[in-house]
């Protein structure tokens, strides 16, 4: 269900229409101009759509991996070359590629690259695999380097391989038949995938060093100037009180009411 | 006289202030070392890899020093109503004794900080995971926590599953990057333990593979973990000025 150049399925969605018939509604009035331009043209390739892009909608979390991408699948692009096979170009130097290399050959051999070749040939497809118009809600994309079991494999020379470093790429798709290149895309943007960095890169963060140092060198005065003044306390004011001028319980200090006998209060004796 | 009345009942004041404000503390920090405690199911597998059991011992501690402080700080608003020097005494030093052993559970839990940060737990697991074949059951016991813990908390990685692409680790030296951007265990698995869709899993389609990092689950009992540490700092900077506020009362009072 899920292979490199299908359209993907969102569960949920309805089955999509595959657009079976070659020929599309739109063409058959191309058709004439075509067979006009044909014998002119024989030999020249058409630059047709837009070129192929890094997927942006739906937003993948693995769009660029260390040694794959994701691409568009070039849907109504080549809608006029229903003959022609769809092959996309991966190269990492844009001038070392011409039109006439031919796919499978050790020139375009993915295991040679890039120490041997500078370009390399993958994801051959015919027209009906990119069905125009895309259904909506399904997910079209092509995954660059998602084969590994023929990425040594000699005699698989157009493997869509993992690619062997960061980059920069440059891709394109090129429609060819049996009388040679008839259409492609315009070279993409350069493609650079993740590097990934070493582990001991991660800073473990030395806040919490310094947070444990202040409060053990804190708590430690602390405790250190308790013991201290527990010692003074019981040293200096051990068993005589030693504030007694400082402040006095109000409560021991009871004053005696003496009942004297005032003989000042008493009437005089009259002598 | 009148001078020294006033200050004896500001002192008084005060200290028996200072003590409510122990005990609300005390009973406080027990609760939330009983949550440390209660709660830590979720740091269990991280702490088995860790090795660390010492974050335990710094919760319990806490439990029982916070409820020494809240029986103490009543002694000690008897003692100070009453004036009387062994009581006064008896409180200091068993005071002092908490102290001790708060200081302990205190610096004991700002050390253990380190191991539960999450750029330590990245390191850890990008130098300890290994393989995560389902089938292959002889992984070491480190990848299985961490993929027990990936499965129980819907989880991928520490921040998220781009640590895997973002940093070298020993699953990447042997799983090639183009078949395991990350572990399978990211996958969104179904009830026979198999991705929904690899394809899907693989380019990182939203809805089948884990997205949230698995530091999110576990930073609840962290940051609880973090308030002991620095909750029992500042209980014990406030007894320490009620200490020393009742040794200068008991020195001034005559029994």
């Amino acid at each position: 269900m899920w292979a490199d150049g299908d359209h993907r399925r969102v569960p949920g969605d309805k089955e999509p229409q595959l657009h079976s018939r070659p020929g599309h509604r739109g063409t058959r009035t191309m058709l004439p101009l075509l067979l006009l331009l044909l014998p002119a043209a024989r030999g020249t390739v058409v630059t047709v759509g837009p070129e192929p892009a890094l997927t942006q909608d739906p937003r993948l979390e693995m769009v660029t991996t260390a040694s794959t991408f994701v691409l568009d699948q070039p849907r109504c692009v080549f809608q006029n070359y229903s003959d022609a096979v769809i092959w996309l170009v991966v190269t990492n130097d844009k001038g070392a590629f011409n039109n006439s290399m031919k796919p499978g050959t050790s020139k375009t051999a993915f295991q040679k690259f890039p120490d041997e070749v500078s370009a390399y040939m993958t994801l051959n497809v015919t027209l009906p695999s990119y069905p125009c118009p895309k259904p909506a809600g399904d997910i079209t994309v092509l995954r660059v380097g998602s084969e590994t079991s023929c990425a040594k494999d000699m005699s698989r020379p157009t493997c869509n391989g993992p690619l062997p470093g960061p980059g920069p790429y440059w891709v394109k798709f090129l429609a060819l038949d049996d009388s040679g290149p008839v259409a492609e895309t315009k070279w993409s943007m350069p493609i650079m995938l993740r590097t990934a960095q070493p582990a001991s890169n991660i800073s473990t963060g030395s806040g919490y060093r310094d947070g444990m140092i202040a409060i053990t060198t804190i708590l430690s005065i602390l405790f250190a100037i308790l013991l201290a003044a527990l010692l003074a306390m019981l040293v200096f004011c051990g068993s005589e009180s030693c504030g007694s001028s400082t402040f006095s319980k109000a409560e021991s200090v009871s004053v005696r009411r003496y009942n004297t006998h005032h003989v000042y209060d008493q009437p005089c004796a009259r002598l | 006289m009148a001078k020294s009345d006033d200050c004896v009942h500001i002192l008084q004041g005060l200290l028996v202030f200072g003590n409510v404000v122990i005990g609300m503390c005390g009973i406080a920090l027990t609760a939330e070392c009983i949550y440390v405690v209660a709660n830590s199911h979720g740091l269990d597998p991280l702490l088995k890899v860790t090795e660390n059991s010492d974050i335990y011992a710094a919760a319990w501690i806490g439990i029982f020093v916070g409820l020494a402080l809240f029986v103490l700080s009543i002694l000690g608003i008897i003692a100070v109503i009453t004036a009387s020097r062994t009581l006064l005494l008896v409180y200091i030093i068993l005071m002092l004794i908490t102290f001790a052993f708060e200081m302990a559970s205190c610096i004991t839990a700002a050390t253990q900080q380190e191991s539960l940060a999450p750029e330590f737990l990245l390191k850890q697991m990008l130098n300890g995971y290994e393989s995560s074949d389902a089938a292959n059951n002889s992984g070491n016991e480190f990848t299985k926590t961490w993929d027990d813990l990936m499965r129980q908390n819907h989880c991928c990685g520490v921040k998220g599953p781009s640590d895997w692409q973002e940093y070298m680790s020993a699953f990447r030296a042997t799983h090639s990057d183009a078949d395991y951007p990350w572990p399978r265990t990211c996958c969104v698995m179904n009830e026979e333990q198999h991705p929904i869709s690899l394809d899907g899993c693989k380019l990182g389609v939203p809805g089948y593979y884990k997205s949230n990092g698995c530091y999110d689950a576990i930073s609840g009992p962290v940051k609880a973990y973090r308030g002991v540490a620095w909750f029992g700092f500042a209980i014990l900077c406030w007894t320490f000025c009620v200490l020393l506020g009742t040794m200068f009362y008991w020195s001034g009072i005559e029994d």
